[in-house]
Order: structure tokens, then C-alpha cells, then sequence
């Protein structure tokens, strides 16, 4: 609203002499900077799975696709490795929410215990996924056989990708930590690597409920979308 | 001492360190403007090669089988090298990395980007999307020849020039691009809604600032589409899935694809192509519309309505796409959908051309350089506009969409109308970089030179579309409804892209003596109000801003105010700093 608002001032009419005095600020502070890039960033990023998303919703409906759960042979009819890694990626972003509590209070061996539980969680997610993909080879369903498959490992692929982007600005963070950096802003960094985690918890609740869908609910969706 | 966290941007003292070394100072640099000016070199040295390649394509065009080093093959790996390169690598990169990151940190009285590191690594990673790109020249094969669209499946397929390492390497070139581009995007858009000068509001930035804001928005948002195909097409290309690949039998050879959909692709490849054009034409909208005051010494005619008109069309530019595939075949009510937005976004590009002329009626106008290249761009951008209209129309594009005709029309509009602009805002920006003027002299033969030679080009070329010539053919051959004399034309044409290509010589050479023994130009010597001409030293060193950013009292338009001594009140004036006249002198004058 304060957009729409701003949108209407008349800039040609000339300002009162005490309103010289007292020029607005656009916003303020270096936090709020960082904050903002963020979230246009994670703008980008959700443009990105949406397109794939839209790529793949309308994939689904034709001939040569076969969804990867619905019958008792299908990889993900059964998806408990997944419900497994997803809880890995929830213990995640939980610790990050803790380290930037500890950080708060200033409390040092309770940041490092949950800076390296984000860090173990985390990892172990991005391995839970390559074993995932694993079975999927060795059972058969390659990247190649079938546009499931080939959608399954493109978007679990770029989502590790995004993760690993992830996991290299939380390095840094900790590394600066290490050398120079105050536990206030420690806090205000772990604030935006926090939203970059539920960010990354939420995207992949997508991927999971979509890649795991039986073919019923696939012509539901391409129904409602009139694909 | 205060933190400098805790301190507004606008209120927070120089506390950069200053590059001192020549590889800080001019080759890792951070600052704005230099990265600005590797940006502009790289693009242009980039688009000079595309410029070579257009001449190369209209030689053939104009002088069919004359020369032996171009064939069929390498005609279309000039077509599609010399569209990408000037679209992306170009006129992207110029407008938004060049003129954005120079004009930004300036025009909303910033000392620099947010984040100057980020931003240094935007340039280095575009100069890395650029080698990978012209590295497609001396691979096995040469360069992609899959036209600039690069459409699957033939773009892949045996058959087509470069279709191993030439359409890889420019793939990887294009995410490498998208990569660069995020990283500049997130920091102008950041910086303008982060770091303006106290008193700097939305509505008091130079449209200028509008047209980069609102295409970086663009971009960000239309790139990805760009990014998801590339990143579909190499996993088609590499692996063997099939997102693009439907069954095929090519050269005699049943492939291993299966149910993919090429028409996806092009969804893909428009969603993000059509959103393109406007985030070319955005911050040349706005550059003109500053230059136009600026030399018409007059405040913009409806400054609200062209914010607005920018971010409407910002708007309505993601909802146009599919009338690039009118001919691919879609459902007829799609058809009329995508018709109607195009023929709507009409509307407040129109408005944008009325505000620009209704700011020169009256106006004081001095035909400088960059003043003459607005006025052209006027003119070529309301012709490219107009075919743009008849094209938006489903029943006219079908006959003509193969033809001469849309060269024609989009080179019109968005290739010489942004070149247009761009050359107005080096000649009116060049004294903020050097101090110095380009040669006036040198600068209206280019400027004619362009103008009219580019209509030598492309009002023939309209012509042959009607005739029906088509466009990507290597040569016409025997075409029975074609008469002779298109051929006539075609050669003329050819002639006049010549003559075209060697007045940019000139302009070259123009920077290239004016940066060292141009005519001195002073502080502000167009006397414009816009902040980026009233820094602290001239031209704008480190920081731009000395130790105290400045302070925004009023829009950047205030010219010819009555009754005030100068004809211009820079933005960081306030009331009380304003010199009236006195009744006597305005007396005086009005007698006179």
C-alpha cells in the first residue's frame, strides 16, 4: 500500500521549507540491504521451480509418462527414505532457528552445537538424496527411461545445487564468525540463512508431494490447470 | 564511534578504503563506475563482432555467391551468433551492467552498490559467459547456426551447424550469462531500493533510474525461463531425456527421444524473449526521456504517467509471449488472448512517445548530439513500433511472420532504436566519465550517417517482406513470385549496412581521441539538475561523494522555472540555496 501510495506523489510541487528540515529516508541500515537481495533472489529461485513445475505438470499427460508411485513395483509408492531425508532437512532448519537464538544470548558453546547440527542435518539430507538416486539406478529407473524419472533427478538435482549455495554462504558466515564478527551480527546473518533454510525445507515439501504423486493425481492437477 | 550498521546508508560517512594499486584500482576494482566501464568495453568489443558478422550475412544477402567463405552453413552461424550476441551480450550487458551501474550509485546519490564485491564478480563472470561464447568460433564445427532462438529439435540434431560443441558451449555461455546477470540484477535493484541519498523518494528519482529498476525486475524474473530451457536442452543434448525431444528419425536414423515437446520449448524460450525486448527498451526509454529534458531545457511532460506507463508495461510484458508463435499453431481464443495484450501494451508505449514530444513542444530545444540521437530514436522507435502493431494482429503475422517484414520491424525497434538511445547517453554522458566532449563535429556525421543509413536498410527491407522475400534463407534461388529487381533492393541494402558498419568506425574513433584530447568540458555542461552531476570533485572519483552524501530536495527536472536566476535548480538545492530574480530584472526581461 505505502508503494501505491508513494506512486502518487506530484514531485513538481516544491516542499515546504520545514519538511526541507526533515527529508525521508528510503530505509535503513546494512541488514536490511542484505535481507532485500534475498528475497528477490529467493524470487529468482521460486521462478525457476515454478517453470520447471509448469514444464512438468504438462509432461505428465502424455503417453510415454509414468508416474513414480501408484503401484506396489514403483519406487515411491513407498516414499519412507524420503519422509526420512525430509525430516533431516526439518532438524536443519529447526537448529539454525537455535544458533540464531543462542546468538542472541551470546551463549558460544551452544552456537557451535547448532551451527554443526545445521551443518550435520543438512549434509545428511544432500546424502540421503544421492542414495535415493542411487536406488533409482540400480533399480532400473534411469534418467533416460522415462520423463518421471528424468524430471525426479533434474529437480532433486538443482535443488541440491540451491543447497550447496546454501551450505557455502553458511561457511563463510562461521568462517567471518571465527575472525571478526560480533554475535549481533552473527545473529542478523544466521536470521537470513534461517528463511534461506525453511525456504529450502519448503521447496523441497513441493518437489516431494509432486515427484511422488500417482498418475490420478496428476490428470487432477493437468484437470484444474487445463493442460 | 557509531557502527556503521547501525547508521542509515544516506547518513553514513566515507569509511571505504580507497584502491591504490593499478590492479584494485582498474582491474579487481569495485568501483561502480569502473566495473561500468568494463561492462561497456567488453560489450562493445563483443557487439563489434556481431556488427562483422551482420556485414558478413549481407554480403551473401546482397551479393549472392560471391564469396566463397560463406556457405549455407556458416550464413546461419552468423544469423544466430550475430542475434544472440546483440540481444544478450550486447545490449543487455550495455544497457543494465554498462549505463546501470555507472548511472545508478550517481543519479540516487549512493557512493556505490550495496554490494561492490558481488558486483565485481558480476562483471568477471558476464567476461567468462562472453569467452565461452566466442570460443564457439574455434571448436570443431564452429558456433550454433540454430538461429538465435535455438528451437529444438533441430537446434541438437545432426544437420545443423555446430551441433555439438557449438550449441553446448553456447548453453553454458547463456547460464553463465543468467548467473552474471543475477548477481548485477539483485545488486541494482537492492541498491535503488536500499541506498538513496536522504530526501531521494521513489517519485524524485530520474526516469532513468525508473527504466533500470523496473527492466533489472525483468530480468530477474524473466531470465530464469532462459536458464530452465538451457539447463533442459544440455540434458537433452547430453544425457538423452527427452523434455524438447519428441520421436524423431533423423538422416535416415531412428533417435532415442521419445514424447518430448519442442512447443514447450518455445513457451520457455518467449516467456523469457518477449519480456526482453522491454528489458532492452526500459532503461532506454528512460535515458531518452532524461536526455530529452535535459536538452529541451523542460521538465518531462506527465513524469507520473511515464513511471506508471514504465511499470505497466513492465506488467503486461509477461503476458505477450506467444504472439512470437502465432505460426507455431495454438488455440484460436490463445490467439486473440496474447493479440489483445499486444495490442494493449500499445497504449502506454504510446503514451511514453506523446510525453516525449509534448516535452520538445515549446521547449527550448538545442540540437546538440545526444539531442539528435533522441529525436531519431523517436522516430525509428514509433516506426518499428507501428509494424509492431500490424505484427500483434494474428491474421497479418501469419503471411508475413517468415518474411523480411519482422526483420525489419524488430530491428526497427529493438535493435537500432536502444543503439539509438545508447549512443545519446554516451555523447551526453561522456564528459562525466573523461571531463571532455566528444567531437561535435565527428558526432553529427555519425549521428546522420546512422539515421539515415539505417532507414536505407530497413525501409527496403519492409518492402521485400511484402514481396514476400523470406527471411533465413541462405539464397533465394528460382522464387517465381519474387520480381528480379528484389534483388536490386537486396544489393542496395547491402551497400547501405556497409556504409552503416564503417560511420561506427567513426564513432569509435571519436571515444577513442576525444577521452585523450577532447575539448574540456567543466562541471555540468549540459547544466543538468540530476544529482549524478553535481558530485563533490568532476568527474566523480571513489566514494562520488566525499565525506557526506548529499541530501534530495526536489524531482530532477526543475528547468526553466520562472523567475529563478539559472534555467535549471539541481536536485540537491534547497529553497533557500535557490537564486531568485529580482522583479526589476524579470521586468526587464519580459520587455524584451
Amino acid at each position: 500500500m505505502q508503494l501505491f501510495k508513494s506512486l502518487q506523489e506530484k514531485p513538481w510541487l516544491p516542499i515546504a521549507l520545514e519538511q526541507q528540515a526533515n527529508l525521508p529516508y528510503c530505509v535503513s541500515g546494512k541488514e536490511n540491504a542484505a535481507s532485500t537481495a534475498l528475497r528477490f533472489f529467493l524470487a529468482v529461485i521460486t521462478v525457476i521451480f515454478f517453470l520447471f513445475t509448469i514444464t512438468f505438470l504438462q509432461r505428465t499427460q502424455s503417453f510415454d509418462f509414468q508416474a513414480l508411485s501408484g503401484e506396489p513395483w514403483l519406487p515411491f509408492t513407498n516414499a519412507n527414505v524420503l519422509w526420512q531425508n525430509s525430516a533431516y532437512l526439518l532438524l536443519a532448519s529447526i537448529s539454525i532457528i537455535l544458533a540464531k537464538k543462542f546468538a542472541k544470548q551470546q551463549s558460544l558453546s551452544a552456537i557451535m552445537i547448532s551451527l554443526t547440527t545445521t551443518a550435520f542435518f543438512t549434509l545428511l539430507f544432500v546424502s540421503g538424496q544421492v542414495q535415493v538416486w542411487q536406488q533409482l539406478n540400480q533399480s532400473g529407473f534411469y534418467i533416460y527411461t522415462n520423463p518421471a524419472n528424468s524430471y525426479y533427478f533434474l529437480l532433486t538435482g538443482v535443488h541440491a545445487l540451491h543447497i550447496i549455495g546454501g551450505i557455502l554462504v553458511f561457511i563463510r558466515c562461521v568462517w567471518l564468525f571465527a575472525f571478526n564478527l560480533s554475535y549481533q551480527q552473527l545473529a542478523s546473518r544466521l536470521k537470513l540463512c534461517a528463511l534461506y533454510w525453511h525456504y529450502l525445507f519448503f521447496i523441497w515439501l513441493f518437489l516431494f508431494f509432486l515427484l511422488t504423486s500417482d498418475a490420478n493425481t496428476f490428470k487432477t492437477i493437468a484437470l484444474i490447470c487445463g493442460f | 564511534m557509531t557502527k556503521i550498521e547501525n547508521v542509515a546508508i544516506a547518513d553514513q560517512v566515507d569509511q571505504s578504503s580507497h584502491p591504490s594499486t593499478f590492479l584494485t584500482k582498474y582491474i579487481w576494482s569495485q568501483d561502480h563506475k569502473i566495473i561500468a566501464i568494463q561492462y561497456s568495453i567488453t560489450a562493445i568489443a563483443v557487439g563489434m563482432v556481431a556488427l562483422v558478422l551482420s556485414g558478413m550475412m549481407r554480403l551473401q544477402l546482397g551479393f549472392p555467391n560471391e564469396f566463397s567463405f560463406i556457405d549455407p552453413s556458416s550464413y546461419l552461424q552468423f544469423v544466430t551468433m550475430h542475434g544472440m550476441i546483440m540481444v544478450i551480450y550486447l545490449l543487455t550487458a550495455l544497457l543494465l551492467g554498462g549505463f546501470g551501474n555507472y548511472l545508478i550509485p550517481l543519479m540516487i546519490g549512493a557512493r556505490d552498490m550495496v554490494f561492490p564485491y558481488l558486483n565485481m564478480l558480476s562483471y568477471w563472470t558476464y567476461l567468462l559467459a562472453v569467452l565461452v561464447l566466442l570460443a564457439s568460433f574455434f571448436v570443431s564445427g564452429g558456433p550454433t547456426g540454430a538461429g538465435w532462438t535455438l528451437y529444438p529439435p533441430q537446434a541438437i540434431l545432426s544437420g545443423t551447424p555446430g551441433e555439438h560443441a557449438g550449441i553446448m558451449l553456447m548453453l553454458v555461455s547463456l547460464a553463465i550469462f543468467i548467473v552474471a546477470f543475477t548477481m548485477g540484477g539483485l545488486n541494482y535493484v537492492t541498491t535503488i531500493l536500499q541506498a538513496r541519498a536522504k530526501g531521494m523518494t521513489l517519485m524524485r528519482m530520474p526516469l532513468t533510474i525508473w527504466g533500470i529498476f523496473v527492466a533489472t525486475i525483468l530480468g530477474l524474473l524473466a531470465f530464469p525461463a532462459l536458464l530452465v530451457s538451457a539447463i533442459m536442452m544440455i540434458f537433452d543434448k547430453v544425457i538423452g531425456t527427452s523434455f524438447f525431444m519428441p520421436a524423431i528419425l533423423s538422416l535416415g536414423e531412428t533417435l532415442d527421444h521419445s514424447g518430448g515437446s519442442p512447443i514447450l520449448f518455445q513457451h520457455l524460450f518467449w516467456f523469457f524473449g518477449h519480456p526482453e525486448v522491454y528489458i532492452v527498451a526500459l532503461p532506454a526509454f528512460g535515458m531518452v526521456s532524461d536526455v530529452i529534458a535535459i536538452h529541451a531545457r523542460k521538465n518531462i511532460f506527465g513524469y507520473r504517467m511515464m513511471v506508471w506507463a514504465i511499470i505497466a508495461i513492465g506488467g503486461l510484458s509477461f503476458v505477450v509471449w506467444a504472439h512470437h508463435m502465432y505460426v507455431s499453431g495454438m488455440n484460436p481464443y490463445f490467439g486473440f488472448f496474447f493479440a489483445t495484450t499486444t495490442l494493449i501494451i500499445a497504449i502506454p508505449t504510446a503514451l511514453k512517445v506523446y510525453n516525449w514530444l509534448l516535452t520538445l513542444w515549446r521547449g527550448n530545444i538545442h540540437l546538440t548530439v545526444p539531442m539528435l540521437f533522441a529525436i531519431g530514436f523517436i522516430f525509428t522507435f514509433t516506426h518499428g513500433g507501428l509494424t509492431g502493431l500490424m505484427l500483434g494482429n494474428v491474421v497479418i503475422d501469419l503471411p508475413l511472420s517468415d518474411t523480411f517484414f519482422v526483420v525489419a520491424h524488430f530491428h526497427m525497434v529493438m535493435g537500432v532504436s536502444p543503439i539509438m538511445v545508447l549512443f545519446a547517453a554516451i555523447y551526453h554522458w561522456f564528459p562525466l566519465l573523461t571531463g571532455r566532449f566528444l567531437n561535435n563535429k565527428l558526432g553529427q556525421f555519425h549521428f546522420w550517417g546512422t539515421f539515415l543509413g539505417t532507414y536505407a536498410i530497413y525501409v527496403p527491407m519492409h518492402y521485400l517482406g511484402f514481396l514476400g522475400v523470406p527471411r533465413r534463407y541462405y539464397a533465394m534461388g528460382d522464387t517465381d513470385f519474387i520480381p528480379a529487381s528484389a534483388q536490386t533492393l537486396n544489393a542496395g541494402i547491402t551497400v547501405s549496412a556497409i556504409i552503416v558498419g564503417l560511420v561506427q568506425l567513426v564513432f569509435i574513433v571519436n571515444v577513442i581521441l576525444s577521452t585523450f584530447k577532447g575539448k574540456k568540458s567543466g562541471r555540468n555542461p549540459w547544466q543538468a539538475a540530476s544529482l549524478e552531476w553535481q558530485t563533490a570533485q568532476f568527474p566523480p572519483e571513489h566514494g562520488n561523494w566525499g565525506k557526506q552524501l548529499p541530501q534530495v530536495y526536489r524531482w530532477a527536472y526543475d528547468y526553466s522555472v520562472p523567475k529563478v536566476k539559472d534555467d535549471f535548480i539541481p536536485q540537491n538545492l534547497s529553497s533557500q540555496e535557490v537564486e531568485y530574480l529580482t522583479n526589476e530584472t524579470v521586468n526587464n526581461q519580459e520587455v524584451k
